[in-house]
């Protein structure tokens, strides 16, 4: 039986060896993850411009270093102000302005120089998690390009059916600008065809079993649009 | 001294299997066979641990204070599972982002736990290991077959690559929870049966 200051000096001898490696992983570590998730990101707003990254599934379909070389060719980014929607100037907003919106990251696809996509990131709560996503429009910001939902938390088969190429395709060509100003994209509760047989140009089939989820969508597609609009409506008067 | 260390590696493979004969380790079993890919890795990432924990506490067997045995356990447990995450992160991100907190959670994993307290508390390092690798293999090979299953009527696919023909009708039962659970049951009463075990056993 061993005494109470052996089973003491043996319990932090061993917190600080655990400690050790731990730390010597995670800091031999930390600038690979780092760049994991940043190629991520990338490849997750490429996908949403409807770059040629992705495969039909929607699964990474290009090496990270062809992702990379488009994403800094092409991709240009810009932060507005999320209360007046002009372009800030000074340096890079702080992880929790972006996260309450009070900074609006905003990427620009070029072709031939001139900024021909518009897309920007997009979250909100779904039915169990907060969903994060990518919305491109077309030049004109009247139209979706592209839509992607790279992270949540929902039902597998269910609401995690957002991250799904099939959902997510639906949304190409919405309009979620016409004459008499933003329109509202909806997910609709179950098919489109069944809910407007005359059609609708802003309506997306519904997931079966993943209602709340839908309305979620609804919710925070419509208030980021709103968001950027102060911005995009400046851009649309030319 | 061979035939009893073949006994080690290949008794959890089938008549002491820690999934389908002691129903350990199921939780993860269900949740994360929806596709190939993640079973393997995470087949990959348990078998490691279960081995190289079965190791370390082996060594450190004679060492470990009774009183604090099981927090020494989970420290080692801990160490190599947030090793092993780290590194899937860094390296295979995107499987590491649909394991989710799974690999996390092996930690928990009944089979880690109850192999070093049954096993690695009181024997050599190296048979020690070998039982870490068996009952990881075990797992591992329960894990494979169901996923095997999942995807392949689910989706029509094996590793994402089209194995059956498009006009096949996918059937997405076999994608939700529900699904891993009857494959599993099933893959239990098969196993059992080629093992002639018997309830009364």
């Amino acid at each position: 039986m061993h005494n109470d200051r052996y089973v003491i000096g043996y319990a932090a001898t061993l917190c600080v060896v655990a400690s050790l490696l731990l730390a010597v992983a995670s800091a031999a570590l930390r600038g690979r993850q780092e760049r994991m998730v940043e190629l991520d990101r990338q490849f997750n707003v490429l996908k949403a411009f409807g770059a040629p990254v992705a495969d039909a599934a929607g699964r990474r379909s290009v090496p990270n270093d062809e992702v990379a070389r488009l994403y800094r060719e092409r991709v240009r980014e810009m932060f507005l102000d999320g209360a007046t929607g002009e372009p800030r100037t000074n340096a890079a907003p702080s992880a929790a302005e972006l996260e309450r919106k009070t900074v609006l990251p905003l990427y620009l696809w070029l072709e031939d120089g001139a900024p021909a996509k518009y897309a920007f990131p997009t979250s909100g709560k779904g039915l169990w998690s907060t969903i994060y996503g990518y919305l491109a429009l077309d030049r004109t910001l009247s139209e979706v390009v592209g839509i992607t939902f790279y992270r949540h938390g929902e039902t597998p088969g269910l609401g995690g059916e957002v991250e799904r190429s099939w959902f997510q395709q639906q949304f190409a060509g919405q309009r979620i600008h016409g004459p008499n100003g933003l329109l509202r994209l909806e997910v609709a509760k179950g098919r489109v065809a069944d809910r407007y047989p005359n059609g609708n140009p802003q309506a997306v089939d519904g997931i079966s079993g993943a209602t709340m989820t839908g309305n979620g969508l609804n919710g925070f597609l419509n208030e980021d649009l709103e968001r950027y609009e102060r911005y995009f409506s400046r851009i649309r008067k030319g | 001294m061979a035939t009893k260390l073949k006994k080690i590696v290949l008794d959890p493979l089938s008549e002491n299997n820690p999934v389908t004969i002691q129903i350990l380790g199921v939780c993860s079993a269900l949740a994360v066979t929806v596709k190939l890919q993640t079973a393997l890795v995470m087949a990959i990432s348990l078998t490691t641990v279960t081995a190289f924990s079965n190791l370390a506490i082996s060594l450190l067997r004679n060492t470990i204070p009774s009183k604090i045995r099981m927090i020494v356990e989970m420290v080692v447990v801990s160490v190599l599972v947030i090793l092993a995450d780290q590194l899937l992160r860094a390296f295979l991100y995107d499987v590491s982002r649909q394991l989710s907190v799974f690999v996390g959670l092996i930690i928990t994993n009944c089979i880690v736990m109850g192999r070093l307290e049954a096993f690695a508390l009181s024997n050599p390092p190296w048979p020690s290991f070998l039982d870490g690798l068996g009952n990881g293999l075990g797992y591992s090979s329960v894990l494979i077959v169901v996923a095997a299953v999942r995807e392949l009527l689910g989706t029509g696919a094996l590793l994402g690559f089209r194995v059956l023909p498009e006009s096949y009708p996918t059937n997405g039962l076999l994608l939700l929870a529900p699904g891993a659970f009857m494959v599993l049951g099933l893959l239990i009463w098969t196993q059992r049966t080629l093992a002639g075990i018997r309830k009364d056993d």
